[in-house]
């Protein structure tokens, strides 16, 4: 068999993934295993977590409105505000909810009252 | 500083109170202060540790602190139900074979109060990163004086609780020891007067 040298193909393919990773910490963006091992984590984690994302948020509007509605009066709470807008048919969804509650108070109470009659 | 000049009619541990404000920053927090006398210990422990978390703010995230600062005062008087002041025992283990040390609510009363409350609401936040530094916002006190009274303050109101009614056995006891009660009162101030008569009645 002729004799081949493998050259520069190894360095190109490490120079991409090497890219990917430049800006992680320590050893993880210069040494060229880790490199491989830490990048491989990073898209598990990208993957898993695109799905988490839509759980966490859900978990923080939630705790949020709750922070607000328990303010409202004795024992009125997350819970029953949900089941009074499925009631009433009300189609504002949890991420409005929160942001109504962060940016403008009154304004939540105000709906909770119209719909708690 | 004005605080310590205006506390000096705080006796107790002042520097135990003012540890580390310091590290404390964004000083956009409230104040809030929560009288722990004729409150249940749990309860009140339960409200402190969502004022604590920051749990009753809209712009609560999980990942920073942003919890006010509590001070409860009257830590002394703090209630408990049941036989929980013989019978709630302390336990901790100091890492050597055997020994296992405990100590029951009324002996911890009468160390150190304060440990008691801290102790509730410590054990009812998360066990994150962030304990620490939630510990550090919580400051107890046995009496109800205190060395932040030149801050903006705000008294906590406890939500109102729904009792449940008593049980009939322990109904019973409670009636049998307030008819005790009068008897002694009136077998004391016949006593005086010497008429065996009223003892008979009262006996009977």
């Amino acid at each position: 068999m002729t004799r081949i040298k493998r050259g520069y193909i190894a360095r190109r393919r490490r120079k991409k993934i090497s890219l990917f990773a430049s800006s992680f910490r320590g050893a993880h963006s210069i040494l060229t295993r880790t490199i491989t091992q830490q990048r491989i984590r990073a898209l598990v984690s990208a993957y898993r977590d695109r799905d988490r994302k839509k759980r966490d948020f859900r978990r923080l509007w939630i705790t949020r409105i709750n922070a607000v509605i328990r303010g409202v009066g004795v024992s009125y709470s997350y819970s029953r505000l949900i089941h009074n807008l499925y009631k009433k048919q009300l189609l504002l969804n949890r991420k409005i909810l929160a942001q109504i509650a962060i940016s403008n108070r009154n304004c939540l109470y105000m709906i909770s009252n119209e719909i708690r009659k | 500083m004005a605080a310590q000049a205006a506390a000096t009619t705080f006796n107790g541990n002042l520097k135990k109170a003012l540890a580390g404000l310091r590290r404390i920053n964004l000083e956009g927090l409230r104040w809030r202060v929560f009288d722990a006398k004729g409150q249940v210990l749990g309860r009140l422990a339960s409200q402190i540790s969502t004022v604590i978390q920051g749990k009753d703010k809209p712009t609560y995230a999980p990942n920073r602190d942003d919890g006010d600062m509590c001070i409860v005062i009257n830590a002394k008087d703090v209630c408990v139900t049941g036989r929980k002041l013989t019978d709630k025992v302390y336990y901790w283990h100091t890492g050597y074979v055997g020994h296992l040390k405990e100590r029951s609510l009324k002996d911890q009363m009468a160390k150190d109060p304060t440990e008691v409350i801290r102790k509730a609401v410590l054990r009812m936040l998360p066990r994150n990163k962030l304990r620490d530094d939630r510990d550090r916002k919580l400051r107890i006190f046995a009496d109800s004086e205190h060395p932040f009274g030149d801050r903006p303050l705000e008294p906590y109101m406890m939500p109102p609780r729904k009792v449940r009614e008593m049980r009939p056995r322990v109904r019973r006891a409670l009636i049998r020891a307030q008819k005790k009660a009068e008897e002694q009162e009136q077998g004391g101030c016949q006593r005086k007067g010497r008429k065996r008569e009223a003892k008979t009645e009262v006996a009977a």
